[in-house]
């Protein structure tokens, strides 16, 4: 009588079988790989909480200051030292303000020249040029905004200092240029041909049919390519860094010295500064805001 | 019957106001092209002026005073590194036995090399006459600098500074960019600093974060394509990993620090640093890697499965050589943002002035864009320079990343062709 052991040698399936044991284990391995992303954002929530609630615990700091609060020197010491969250808020908001202002005109207009005007050998080359643009390092963004665009600027605004968010908002705009026209261009490109055809039917221009149809129909893309850019801006830390300068300040004059955010946290983290709990906080917010 | 030509549509049959609205709406045509090629000539415009910038800045008109011999040298008279150094040291008066000591000694000719550079500058030919042209100078760190002055600006000074040049100083054409520049260490002074440090650092870190991230990314991409169920987990593994391709990346900065530097004490190291970028391009490794994957034909996978492979054989004998180069691509693509990223690196220690050269993955580093901002940052205005120098490096191994990749891709077009014949 043969038994199940041998029936199953006998069957070559022994080999199979181990074959399906190398099989689980690598699928497992797989799937650990795929598990890293999700530790990743654990990781992440840990570290912003962990020391948001520290921040809190920290009796110098209320609620109320933090909200209201038109001061941010946490770097100072004793009664000098202010936790007043809306310099910040309000730096960050001003730059990205002007990068929206100028990098939504010039991605949706670069995007109907490429989807809708050039040939599409003109668009294969241009198109990874634009690409180029958000894949300059920004630290050389920064450097360019506060070496060439600021003095370039000074000479027409005689009271622009230094440090401001207008040269930093400008560049920022390039930078999110092709964030915005490259996801336009797809959504463009995905209008149906037959909504153009039926419209030049109808009589209407080229113009008339990218403004009143194209362009309506690859709004809610348009939007999501908006949003994507303005989460990138309200995120990018080198340009502000440099060229908008690190002073908190409360205002709304482009010409003056701010600090946002993320450029916060860049002169903590390099300053002399013992570890502080004092510029994560912020992070948090942008955190929720991008998720 | 009457022909209906388009020109008697637009011109013939109107009436005259219907003739005006028709030029008006095809005035309006021509104004909506020019008004969307003109973001197209400023976004190819601004990367041109910027590299341009960047380049004029690599250059500086000074006034120096030498602490060395003070000679500048023609390339008949010496040419070479050890040269010029014997051939100023000969022109301070040294003896040609101390010279040879000199050079025999390893470690003395080291500890020489580091306070002294050898470089090649142009003295303008209009102050110097037949002297003029490209000159070697030894430099050290007790040279003066009188005046440092920008391309343009310098130029139209010319004058002011030939006149008030006093003995000793001479008036230079400085390119900050050069042999030496890249084959010194970091310094304090300008005209010493280098780029050796932080090129090693950026390279040690890319490679670590390419060991590190390519496995990963490649398996999460084969995962999520060949193996996981359409379920729940999968479907949040995806969407976590979309969120994290747009968390800020100041963010993993502040991860990197927790995770790496504190919780698992590796320090302001390289390795923290290989680790926190390796998360930061993960899910741009995986999203290109995913697409790849799935540009590869069913029919290849399910002839391989008639042939009797297992799901891995088939992953790995046929699915991913022919989505090998689209996951290079997107691999190249990475490591071009990895090599630039300057936020999270200054959060887990690429901060620090390093002018020791990496020796494992644990030694305190610098990387290519943190040098620079830290250059940028620096109080002396002539380190500006050698920022534009430091950018001018990045910027072509950046370049030289995106050609590779560019071509792969279009390599990719191809092979894609080849299949669709199949």
């Amino acid at each position: 009588m043969l038994n199940a052991k041998d029936a199953i040698r006998s069957l070559g399936l022994d080999k199979r079988l181990s074959r399906n044991r190398g099989e689980n284990t690598i699928s497992l391995l797989l799937l650990l790989c795929a598990s890293l992303s999700i530790l990743t954002t654990l990781g992440v929530i840990l570290a912003l909480s962990s020391e948001t609630w520290s921040f809190f615990r920290d009796p110098a700091v209320t609620l109320k200051e933090f909200f209201t609060g038109r001061e941010w020197t946490p770097l100072f010491s004793g009664t000098q030292q202010h936790f007043g969250i809306l310099p910040l808020l309000t730096g960050t908001f001003l730059v990205t303000l002007i990068a929206l202002i100028v990098g939504i005109p010039l991605g949706l207009g670069s995007a109907i020249f490429l989807s809708e005007f050039a040939s599409d050998r003109l668009r294969r080359s241009i198109v990874p040029v634009l690409e180029m643009l958000a894949g300059i390092p920004t630290v050389v963004l920064g450097y360019f905004a506060l070496l060439t665009l600021t003095p370039f600027l000074q000479s027409f605004i005689p009271n622009l200092n230094i440090f401001n968010p207008l040269s930093a908002g400008l560049v920022m705009g390039f930078m999110i240029l092709p964030t915005i026209s490259s996801i336009s261009i797809d959504s463009m490109q995905a209008v149906p041909r037959r909504l153009r055809e039926a419209a030049y039917g109808l009589g209407a221009t080229k113009h008339e049919v990218i403004l009143k149809v194209v362009v309506p129909a690859a709004l809610s893309g348009i939007m999501a390519a908006i949003i994507l850019a303005m989460s990138r801006a309200i995120g990018e830390t080198m340009i502000v860094a440099l060229a908008a300068g690190q002073k908190p300040t409360f205002t709304f004059n482009p010409t003056e010295t701010i600090a946002t955010m993320t450029s916060f946290i860049v002169q903590a983290a390099t300053g002399d500064q013992p570890a502080g709990s004092l510029p994560h906080v912020r992070s948090m917010r942008w955190g929720r805001c991008s998720l | 019957m009457r022909q209906v030509s388009s020109e008697n549509l637009s011109l013939g049959l109107l009436n005259p106001e219907e003739k005006a609205q028709l030029k008006r709406r095809q005035r309006g045509g021509k104004l909506l092209y020019s008004l969307s090629l003109i973001p197209v000539i400023l976004a190819v415009g601004l990367i041109g002026i910027l590299l341009t910038t960047v380049f004029l800045d690599s250059f500086s008109w000074q006034v120096i005073e030498l602490n060395n011999s003070g000679k500048a040298f023609k390339s008949s008279e010496a040419n070479t590194w050890s040269a010029v150094i014997k051939a100023d040291l000969a022109a301070q008066g040294q003896s040609q036995s101390e010279i040879e000591a000199l050079f025999a000694d390893k470690v003395e000719l080291d500890k020489f090399a580091a306070r002294n550079r050898v470089e090649r500058v142009w003295l303008p030919k209009s102050i110097y006459g037949d002297e003029g042209g490209w000159r070697f100078i030894l430099r050290n760190s007790r040279d003066k600098q009188v005046e440092n002055l920008g391309l343009f600006e310098g130029r139209a000074e010319l004058p002011r500074l030939a006149s008030s040049l006093k003995d000793g100083q001479l008036l230079i054409l400085h390119p900050w960019l050069n042999i030496s520049f890249l084959n010194r260490n970091n310094s304090g002074k300008a005209w010493l600093a280098g780029l050796l440090t932080a090129l090693v650092g950026s390279l040690w870190v890319i490679g670590l974060v390419i060991v590190i991230s390519l496995p990963i990314g490649v398996g999460t991409a084969i995962y999520l394509e060949e193996y996981a169920a359409k379920n729940w987990f999968s479907q949040f593994i995806e969407v976590n990993l979309r969120n994290l391709a747009g968390v800020p990346s100041i963010v993993y900065g502040i991860l990197g620090l927790y995770a790496f530097v504190r919780f698992l004490s590796f320090g302001p190291s390289i390795l923290s640093a290989a680790l926190t970028l390796s998360l930061l391009i993960l899910p741009v490794i995986v999203i290109a890697s995913r697409e790849a994957i799935r540009s590869v034909p069913d029919s290849l996978r399910q002839a391989s499965y008639g042939l009797g492979a297992t799901k891995w054989q088939t992953v790995a004998s046929v699915v991913l050589p022919n989505a090998v180069t689209g996951i290079v691509t997107g691999v190249i693509l990475a490591v071009a943002r990895a090599l630039g990223e300057t936020a999270p690196l200054l959060l887990v220690g690429g901060a620090g002035f390093v002018s020791q050269m990496p020796k494992n993955p644990l030694s305190s580093y610098s990387v290519l864009p943190t040098q620079i901002y830290s250059w940028i940052g620096a109080p002396d205005p002539s380190f500006d320079h050698v920022a534009a120098a430091g950018i001018l490096v990045m910027m072509m191994l950046l370049i030289a990343l995106y050609v590779v990749a560019f071509l792969s891709a279009d390599a990719l077009k191809n092979g894609n062709s080849l299949n669709d014949d199949f």
